[in-house]
């Protein structure tokens, strides 16, 4: 077959199939992105919160001995947060006590508080929706719930709070946001 | 039919060489007995001519004052793709190999219908499979697809926004049932740093899809992460290769194929401004709406937040240092009134010398209420630095490693931030280099593979 001849077979195929197609429905096809806007919701539990105010100058320094201590008692921490005279993370549930006899030992201002929770809301491509973060961290507070820091992927946003308050974040995320997604 | 997809970003098709270089990789693949379908961006970056930002530069100078409708800017933009995939079909001709350009409308490919980042709904490429039974090589346009059922009649042309030409190919290598899709750049796959700053910064042999989305995330450009979704979802083996080498390149896999704690590399982001919104003056009462209704107004101008913290007397954020003035422009003299339990209205005063407009709200509102600031303080010149990692962060020790080891060589790190894969430091830009080398070394990267 000469190239010619190809070629308008061709066009004549896109003319049938492809034009025709876009005013009724493919026939044939996959499926590929997620819909915008929330996916899903989950809340991690069994986390306890730990929060260190009024550290000594230099503030760093004291800091990294406050985690140094930390990691000498063989407790793993997340979602670390640097505030204005301390910092604040989370740990296992399990290592609240160790956590608090290693935190006292070291004469400071912390609190060790229990029933943390992760509040984790899937959104694809988050980072593109401009305004999505900014949506979710708004209808959160207006929950009354307090967030106590927050972490960012490439799908989910990760919210630290109080496992009620997660609780409650999460059911008004349901109603407002997420509905508006799927509608 | 043993189908590739192949994709050619704009670096790769930039000059006739480059071109020649892509054009001889398909051909490669169609002696290994592959039908190549090719995607292409458009050609170059900002400031070439047929580049999509100069194309959108063009539409905006046209009246600088008014912004251009979304549908026409897509029209415009798309123009660079539909050049690109042109030159390309015509230079496979030339060396003997049938091909023929498609639009991504004409590639089957359907998206919703928001102009400038619309989303693919399906892919009917009953063309793409009827131009390889008749011998041709199709080259697609990247970054645009067809929104089908929009008002008018006939199909309304839509770009995919970041990363869509990584996205098409993606899709397109799903809808065809592809054994390969081929993402090509100039760099020989994903790298433990940007190259940039560690010259021996080896190419990773594979990363799971996840590592490579949240990479992309954090600011390196490799594959886009919707991409990476969609072959995730569909089980498709995605490589990145390079244009202009032999490199096997590196393959995406699923994560249950590369098991194992590791660090997978070091990335950043760009410029960044960081903001903190001062709340010690907003009574405890106002408090939670005082800072609903912020974030609030950040979603109403799609302020695109990183690094957000929620402090005990503070709120911060960072934003691209091309979005601070208009966020600058949005939070000033921005005014939060509130009636209960008496009459208070917060303005926000968003640099340090009170603006005028700022001014003339004060003396507006004063009558009103009590009037209280709500001063921001930026930190300019700022980047996010990060580590990420599978299974490896929330080992005892790793976060008083990292900071430990910026303190000693006297970084200051702003703020931390932290996921499932990463942990992300906010450094003073003029330490960029020395942070990623430095964290590129503690980790021992260069070993890696």
């Amino acid at each position: 077959m000469r190239h010619n001849d190809a070629e308008t077979d061709l066009k004549e195929a896109f003319r049938r199939e492809i034009i025709a197609d876009a005013d009724a429905q493919p026939s044939i096809e996959v499926e590929f992105e997620k819909a915008r806007g929330i996916n899903h919701i989950e809340i991690r539990s069994g986390f306890s919160g730990v929060h260190v105010l009024n550290l000594s100058e230099p503030l760093m320094a004291s800091r990294l001995g406050v985690l140094d201590a930390i990691k000498n008692a063989k407790i793993s921490i997340d979602f670390v947060k640097i505030t204005r005279d301390g910092l604040s993370f989370i740990i296992p549930g399990a290592e609240h006590d160790n956590a608090k006899f290693t935190l006292d030992k070291l004469n400071i201002n912390a609190e060790v508080r229990p029933n943390e929770a992760v509040l984790t809301v899937h959104a694809v491509n988050m980072r593109d929706e401009e305004g999505l973060v900014a949506r979710i961290v708004s209808e959160v507070i207006a929950s009354g719930a307090k967030i106590d820091h927050l972490g960012d992927m490439h799908d989910r946003l990760l919210m630290v709070m109080n496992f009620d308050d997660a609780k409650r974040a999460e059911a008004a995320l349901r109603d407002g946001i997420m509905k508006e997604s799927a509608e | 039919m043993k189908i590739k997809v192949m994709k050619f970003g704009g670096t790769s098709v930039r000059t006739p060489e480059a071109r020649m270089q892509a054009a001889l990789k398909v051909l490669s693949a169609k002696e290994q007995g592959y039908e190549p379908v090719v995607v292409v961006s458009a050609i170059g970056r900002r400031g070439e001519p047929y580049a999509t930002d100069t194309l959108g530069d063009v539409l905006l100078s046209v009246d600088p004052t008014t912004k251009p409708e979304p549908r026409e800017m897509d029209l415009m933009i798309s123009c660079g793709e539909i050049m690109s995939s042109v030159i390309f079909a015509t230079l496979l001709k030339g060396l003997g190999c049938p091909s023929m350009s498609f639009r991504g409308g004409q590639a089957g490919i359907r998206t919703d219908g928001v102009y400038g980042n619309a989303r693919i709904l399906g892919i009917h490429p009953v063309a793409i499979v009827e131009s390889i039974k008749r011998g041709f090589v199709p080259v697609v346009c990247g970054f645009q697809g067809v929104w089908v059922e929009g008002q008018l009649p006939g199909a309304e042309l839509t770009t995919l926004g970041r990363g869509g030409s990584d996205t098409t190919a993606c899709a397109l290598g799903a809808a065809l049932n592809a054994d390969a899709v081929e993402i090509y750049t100039d760099v020989d796959g994903v790298k433990t740093a940007d190259p940039d700053f560690v010259k021996e910064a080896p190419t990773l042999r594979k990363v799971t899809y996840d590592e490579v989305a949240e990479i992309a995330h954090l600011g390196a450009k490799v594959v886009h992460p919707r991409a990476a979704e969609i072959a995730m979802k569909f089980s498709i083996p995605l490589w990145v290769k390079s244009t202009f080498s032999e490199e096997i390149g590196t393959e995406i896999v699923p994560g249950k194929d590369l098991p194992g704690r590791r660090v997978t590399g070091v990335s950043h982001t760009g410029k960044l401004v960081y903001l903190s919104v001062n709340l010690a003056s907003v009574t405890p009462e106002h408090r939670l709406e005082v800072e609903a209704k912020l974030y609030a107004t950040f979603a109403k101008y799609r302020v695109n937040l990183y690094l957000t913290n929620i402090g005990v007397n503070s709120i911060g954020f960072a934003v691209a240092r091309d979005e601070f003035p208009a966020v600058q422009d949005m939070l000033d003299a921005l005014v939060l009134p509130f009636q209960k339990p008496e009459t208070t209205i917060y303005i926000v005063q968003s640099s340090d010398k009170p603006s005028q407009a700022f001014e003339t709200q004060l003396e507006l509102l004063s009558p009103l209420g009590d009037i209280k600031t709500v001063p921001v303080s930026v930190t300019e010149g700022c980047t996010l630095v990060s580590v990420v990692a599978y299974q490896y962060l929330q080992q005892p020790g790793v976060y008083w490693e990292v900071l430990s080891l910026l303190h000693d060589a006297q970084i200051p790190v702003l703020q931390t931030s932290d996921s499932d894969y990463s942990l992300s430091v906010l450094i003073p830009e003029s330490e960029l280099r020395r942070a990623v080398q430095l964290l590129h070394e503690k980790f021992e990267l260069t070993q890696a593979h």
